[in-house]
């Protein structure tokens, strides 16, 4: 039997009973409930549901904002558009690359300094919890802005450090291959949200486990990858979905560095770059919506594969 | 639970949908957009003239006293008209007026605005020719080729001439006297002294020599000299600023990417202008590139307001730029023998679709006559009306002590790009991204074939256009 297996044994919770007929009571706190919640169901239905609907519409017409008069149904056309339109392809390819590139580094990143915060033997703990948090509280966009400048290799820090130590640093935002990895050292910089929702979870995995696990005479590392790992693994599904989404719709940072034009070399333009473009700059709110739709689709997509996949490696106590 | 609580989501989409059916619009913009909407038949007090600003000039904050001054005087001077001001930031402007244009709630007026400002809206501007007959508005007072700027290709007048704003060089005095130069001539035909005392043409190839000595590194050296660091520049020579890639190619000759059938074209004063200044920045360092240009050292783009470029082309709005005294204005130098100064024209216009047209007119002829001598300080703009410019250069003077020859600014106006590097072109947001794309790739990377690269933004630039059609 592993070691997960007979440590988290007894802490394995009772089924759930099954539900009934509903008592007065709780028919009597279900309209209460659902009066004090159409606030937000109203808002959700007028400001998010109804735009959404609106765009779909949107997509299958050639609808133009100055000219809404003129707006008429072309169904699949503007779908049909998007395969022979070289830059969305370019910019799919763009964000997929970026995304093989940012992903593991977004997971596993996180998971190594929960780990180390996490260690006994470290001194001022809840320090360095909030020096790693701390990035996470900048404006993201007042970020940016500062690491433009940190990295601008004419000026910035950066290569000025580099530089004192031996290192001629690259251009860092003006290289078609250095720009990415500037990119990802901003996103890791500002990753504090996974490091401490994966920490909370660390510090929550009862220390009966790890004393089960080092009586059954596991180490270190069998007892990380086999108790800590497993308890975290449901914080770990959270920030990998999140992280898939962000991931595709990553925009604000190459907005605000390159003001909307995708530099260096059209480098930096991401699909929802492309999609912004449609939108705001050529004003085809028709194409936009088609290409906010195929995008959602996408996420959708892999949101889907990743909850499929979550019951092979997210431990839930409800289905153990 | 279950069908209840399904049974109130359907309730709510219904009641959600009949809300925004019903919501409607005020009877007064139930036009479509581009289509005059009926003026109420017996107003009950003053009209109501909306004036958007945003486009161009005006959302500044130092900007907006004098609007509202203006729009008080207004005011005041007119019981039958309420002129209200809605002011928009400028990154926000077109898809805010877009936005109002789609609901059928444009207003009256828009300004000022330049010419590609305008470029996106073409089409949904009033022309004002037959206000003009009917109000007997005296046209005069300004320069008829002036005024048949603002006529569109299909005939309609769609502005006045309001402000004009000619580009000519900056430059930093202590720079020049730093490096022993002569400052450049302050008069078209002037020779340049070189260092040595010989005479030659202020042209592009003096601009040149005399940019590479005004180029400097950390350790002192000029870009002649043979140990010259590009990689730690600390001042540059010339940059051409605030502009895109079409602002920047009209130095060696007006022209345009659009030839008289639609077509894409790369004319061939623009194709040597790119070669040109790619050498100045990559081979002859005399120019910024992006990373220089994206810099504190130049002030993220604001070149000569670092203090740390000698010379910069840049137009007469920009004469704040730059907060030391110590500058003074050329002539742009000569291409071929021939020399182009690009201008920016900022006017006022009346939206197609508004109600009342006549009402805004009246607005519109007081901010180019009464209103104007306000506004133009306001908006740093030089009056297309001569009678208007000794008083406006006069205040000016009084913003910058060193005295500054504004006779170059007047001089220059008479060397004015036509075709206009702002003009419109077929499918004007695409081609616009497209041409910027090339310019920062060049600008950003080095050993671009610039040819090749103008070949192939021929190509995108032709299936750009013909998507247009």
């Amino acid at each position: 039997m592993a070691i997960s297996e007979r440590v988290f044994g007894s802490f394995r919770r009772k089924p759930k009973e099954p539900r009934g007929r509903l008592t007065n009571l709780e028919r009597h706190e279900t309209r209460w409930g659902l009066l004090f919640l159409s606030p937000w169901i109203i808002g959700f239905l007028v400001f998010i549901l109804l735009p959404t609907l609106a765009t779909l519409v949107f997509s299958f017409t050639d609808f133009n904002i100055l000219h809404v008069e003129d707006t008429r149904f072309i169904w699949f056309d503007n779908y049909t558009r998007m395969l022979n339109d070289p830059i969305v392809t370019q910019s799919l390819v763009r964000t997929l690359k970026f995304f093989v590139m940012a992903f593991p580094l977004a997971i596993i990143i996180p998971i190594a300094i929960s780990a180390l915060l996490n260690s006994e033997n470290l001194r001022f703990r809840r320090l360095f919890a909030t020096l790693f948090y701390m990035p996470y509280m900048v404006p993201l966009v007042s970020a940016v802005l500062i690491w433009g400048g940190f990295l601008n290799p004419a000026t910035g820090w950066m290569n000025k450090f580099l530089g004192s130590i031996g290192i001629q640093g690259p251009d860092w935002l003006q290289s078609t291959t250095w720009v990415y990895w500037a990119l990802l050292i901003v996103g890791l910089w500002s990753n504090g949200n996974a490091i401490i929702t994966t920490l909370a979870g660390m510090e929550s995995v009862p220390r009966e486990l790890f004393e089960a696990a080092k009586i059954e005479g596991a180490g270190a590392i069998a007892t990380f990858m086999n108790v800590t790992l497993p308890m975290v693994s449901p914080i770990i599904f959270y920030n990998l979905t999140l992280a898939s989404i962000g991931l595709f719709q990553y925009f604000l940072e190459p907005y605000v560095l390159f003001a909307q034009a995708g530099d260096p070399g059209g480098s930096t333009l991401f699909y929802p770059m492309y999609l912004f473009q449609n939108f705001f700059q050529f004003q085809e709110m028709a194409y936009g919506a088609s290409l906010a739709w195929v995008l959602f689709l996408i996420i959708l997509a892999f949101t889907a594969v990743w909850f499929g996949l979550r019951r092979f490696w997210v431990y839930e106590a409800e289905r153990e | 639970m279950k069908k209840h609580l399904q049974v109130l989501l359907g309730l709510l989409v219904v009641s959600s949908l009949l809300l925004v059916a019903c919501g409607g619009t005020p009877a007064a913009n139930t036009a479509a957009p581009g289509e005059a909407t009926t003026a109420p038949e017996e107003p009950s007090g003053p009209v109501e003239v909306r004036w958007f600003v945003g486009l161009g000039a005006g959302a500044q904050p130092e900007q907006l006293a004098g609007q509202e001054e203006v729009v008080a005087a207004f005011n005041e001077a007119h019981d039958d008209i309420e002129l209200v001001l809605e002011i928009v930031q400028n990154d926000v402007a077109s898809d805010t007026l877009s936005t109002q244009i789609a609901a059928g709630n444009a207003p009256d007026i828009v300004g000022p605005v330049g010419v590609e400002g305008s470029n996106l809206f073409t089409g949904l501007f009033a022309d004002l020719q037959p206000l003009i007959d009917s109000s007997g508005y005296d046209l005069s007072v300004y320069d008829p080729a002036t005024v048949e700027f603002y006529r569109e290709p299909s005939g309609a007048l769609t502005g006045l001439p309001f402000a004009v704003y000619p580009s000519f060089i900056y430059y930093n005095t202590t720079l020049f006297d730093e490096a022993g130069l002569e400052y450049p001539p302050h008069s078209v035909g002037d020779p340049y002294v070189m260092p040595d005392g010989t005479e030659v043409d202020w042209d592009y190839d003096t601009l040149r020599e005399i940019g590479m000595l005004l180029t400097v590194d950390a350790s002192g050296n000029d870009a002649t000299n043979e140990d010259f660091d590009p990689a730690n520049i600390v001042q540059f020579g010339y940059h051409t600023q605030f502009t895109d890639a079409r602002g920047e190619a009209t130095q060696f000759g007006a022209a345009s990417f659009v030839d008289g059938s639609g077509n894409a074209v790369i004319p061939d004063n623009w194709r040597a202008y790119f070669n040109f200044t790619n050498e100045a920045v990559w081979t002859d360092y005399w120019q910024p590139n992006n990373t220089y240009l994206n810099s504190d050292l130049l002030l993220a783009g604001n070149a000569f307001g670092s203090g740390n470029a000698a010379m910069a082309a840049i137009h007469l709005w920009c004469h704040g730029c730059y907060s030391g005294a110590d500058f003074d204005i050329a002539v742009m130098p000569a291409y071929n023998g021939e020399v182009t100064a690009k201008l920016h024209a900022d006017t006022f216009k009346i939206m197609d679709s508004s109600a009342n047209k006549e009402a805004a007119f009246t607005v519109l002829s007081y901010l180019l006559d009464e209103g104007a001598p306000t506004l133009l300080i306001a908006y740093g703009g030089m009056p297309a009306r001569q009678s208007l410019q000794a008083d406006y250069f006069s205040t000016l003077d009084d913003a910058h002590e060193q005295q500054i020859d504004w006779d170059v600014a007047i001089e220059m106006l008479g060397y004015p790009d036509n075709p206009n590097h702002q003009s419109n072109m077929p499918n004007f947001a695409r081609a616009t991204e497209r041409i910027n794309e090339f310019q920062s790739l060049w600008r950003g990377t080095a050993g671009v074939d610039i040819d090749a690269e103008l070949d192939a933004l021929q190509t995108d630039l032709q299936a750009i256009f013909d998507e247009a059609n």
